[in-house]
């Protein structure tokens, strides 16, 4: 089954006046456990359809399925829930909650699913060893690196053990020693916890590592 | 727990806006107990001294209240000690005390001028007036009164006017109840001042035996029911009333037409002053909440797109508001406790009120409901300023909150 279908897809921006069409047409599929690359200049609508791969955004047009449900027109209700479960997210800027300690950036994830705080205890500290940060799990996201950041971001993503993982331009704020770091990690958790992740990127160290790449020029797949 | 320890991490992140918004709080707080704090004690003043004048509850003849008497004591009480007797023997009545209003001309022989008398029961009026008479030169009436040495109490304009002193003599003229002229001898035993001189200008007081004489009566004019407790003034009054339909009834309150006026007053001055601060605490709360929350739109976007519901963006800025809001009102009820208590101390008294001449202490009284209403009203507006802030920025689409510099 695929995590993520589309059928048609198309969105549109209003700007003034003006409407300009951001996707056009796009069907894809994205099967469990895979590792896909959105490719494609600045521009090109990859962020748009990482959005609504994300459920964070709505299709103008088409139809949009997850794990095989027509979600098209599910209320904000419903796809909060199923961001909640299913959806991992690591932001090109980190995005950590600048008060919460990096164990509590991890944590949180977990306390909106009601996990109990002995269960998210293990797991966090889990996750911390596997993404390397145990000794830094008291630090505030200002005390720490960016590719350290970015590894509490996966982490944070990873925690709930989601289906799909949503990724915008992981690598792009970070150099290239530690962009490399974030690549293999997001690489061996994908091994590890047999996740499937969509990257919009424009790395090709990334891009080379990923089984699947969908390209996108002018809003629609090439 | 967690929602509490992230929503004061939350706080704190701005200490010097949180703090200043605390502040803000604190005196919107402290300002409103103050307030409400000497309004009170003026209520409970001004109650207190109109019920020990005229008995919480009044009882006359049917007509007495409503109709002009033609001639003195037309509208009396007949067999008053009867029916003081049966009134006292209710548990909730401390004293059933009988009072003789009349008027005429008191004169010291060379200068004669109005007065508005009152007979009273020496041996229980003074015990209820209590602080509330200012006695200034001599005693109050004896208990024990000889009939053939009449005394009476003067009011302190009264007297001045009459240039009398404690021993000297004076005449009493009134209309007796069959219409004639009587006149009787009486000797000043004190002068008093009820702190009103419109009222010291014409009062004076005798004993009943007195001012029957000088009526020519057995009858008196009313009956003054003191109860143990002035809370239950209505609720007796309504059970008297309806057990005794022959008679007239009133409370302290029908009376009490002073307190009346201080208390509109005080509450449109003070609710005013209130709904100004509430505001004021409002708006501040308001602005750091909405700062906070343009501040954290991005967060906001984040913490949405990983599941957040927008309810639980809310609650989070609403505990943040409570926050400050609990501690604005505890540092607040802080200020006004120790402002109470230094003010008892430093015992400053307050100049007299218009139409008086007596100046009074200066006494923050906070009852217990004010502290707890005060909190809940500062919980309420933290709470509500943080719902309207953060609602627009919770219900904000994520991509744009995302994408929000």
């Amino acid at each position: 089954m695929n995590i993520i279908e589309t059928h048609n897809l198309s969105k549109q921006y209003q700007q003034g006046e003006l409407s300009v069409n951001a996707l056009t047409g796009i069907s894809m599929n994205l099967p469990r456990k895979s590792f896909a690359a959105l490719l494609g200049p600045s521009g090109s609508g990859k962020s748009t359809l990482l959005n609504i791969c994300g459920l964070i955004d709505k299709p103008s047009n088409g139809k949009l399925f997850f794990c095989g449900e027509d979600i098209t027109h599910a209320s904000e209700k419903e796809l909060t829930k199923i961001r909640r479960n299913n959806l991992g997210f690591i932001f090109q800027g980190f995005n950590l909650v600048p008060v919460m300690s990096v164990f509590d950036n991890i944590e949180y994830p977990l306390i909106l699913s009601g996990v109990d705080k002995k269960a998210r205890k293990e797991r966090v500290n889990a996750m911390l060893d596997m993404v390397g940060l145990t000794e830094l799990k008291k630090h505030l996201p200002d005390q720490i690196s960016g590719g350290q950041k970015q590894r509490v971001a996966i982490a944070r993503a990873l925690i709930t053990q989601p289906s799909l993982v949503i990724a915008d331009e992981p690598t792009a704020n970070l150099d290239s020693r530690t962009a490399t770091g974030i690549i293999q990690l997001m690489h061996k958790m994908h091994r590890e916890l047999s996740t499937s992740f969509i990257i919009a990127t424009h790395d090709e160290r990334m891009s080379s590592q990923c089984d699947s790449a969908l390209q996108l020029h002018d809003g629609e797949l090439q | 727990m967690k929602w509490l320890k992230l929503a004061m991490k939350n706080v704190l992140r701005n200490r010097r806006r949180a703090i200043v918004t605390m502040l803000i709080t604190a005196v919107g707080v402290a300002a409103i107990l103050i307030g409400g704090g000497f309004a009170n004690f003026t209520y409970v003043s001004l109650k207190e001294m109109a019920a020990r004048s005229s008995g919480h509850l009044i009882v006359a003849h049917k007509d007495y209240f409503e109709q002009e008497e033609s001639i003195p004591m037309e509208y009396g009480l007949s067999d008053y000690k009867t029916l003081a007797k049966t009134l006292k023997a209710d548990d909730e009545v401390r004293y059933a005390i009988p009072r003789v209003e009349f008027s005429g001309l008191i004169s010291n022989g060379e200068k004669s001028t109005i007065f508005m008398g009152s007979g009273v029961d020496a041996k229980y009026e003074f015990k209820v007036k209590g602080p509330f008479l200012q006695i200034e030169q001599g005693n109050v009436l004896s208990k024990r009164e000889r009939s053939d040495d009449p005394k009476v109490m003067l009011g302190l304009d009264l007297a001045k006017s009459l240039n009398a002193n404690v021993d000297d003599s004076l005449t009493l003229i009134s209309t007796t109840v069959d219409g004639g002229l009587n006149a009787v001898d009486v000797t000043v035993q004190g002068i008093f001042s009820t702190g009103m001189p419109e009222v010291d200008k014409r009062s004076i007081i005798v004993s009943i035996d007195t001012a029957q004489s000088v009526l020519l009566t057995e009858k008196v004019s009313s009956l003054a029911l003191h109860l143990r407790d002035t809370e239950s003034t209505f609720t007796k009054y309504d059970e008297l009333s309806e057990k005794h339909t022959e008679l007239a009834w009133q409370t302290w309150l029908d009376e009490a037409f002073f307190y009346v006026g201080v208390k509109n007053l005080y509450n449109r001055i003070f609710g005013l002053l209130g709904i100004i601060i509430v505001m004021m605490v409002f708006f501040s709360i308001y602005n750091t909440v909405n700062m906070s929350v343009v501040e954290r739109t991005r967060e906001i976007g984040t913490l949405r797109a990983i599941g957040t519901y927008s309810t639980e963006i809310m609650r989070n800025f609403i505990l943040e508001g409570m926050f400050i809001g609990l501690i604005g009102a505890i540092t607040g009820i802080t200020i006004a406790f120790l402002t109470s208590l230094g003010l008892s101390i430093a015992d400053i008294q307050m100049p007299p009120p218009p139409g008086r001449t007596t100046s009074y202490p200066l006494v923050i009284d906070v009852p217990t409901f004010l502290y707890l209403s005060t909190a809940f009203l500062s919980a309420t507006i933290c709470i509500l300023a943080a719902w309207l802030s953060s609602y627009k920025a919770s219900k904000k689409p994520i991509v744009g909150a995302l994408s929000h510099v």
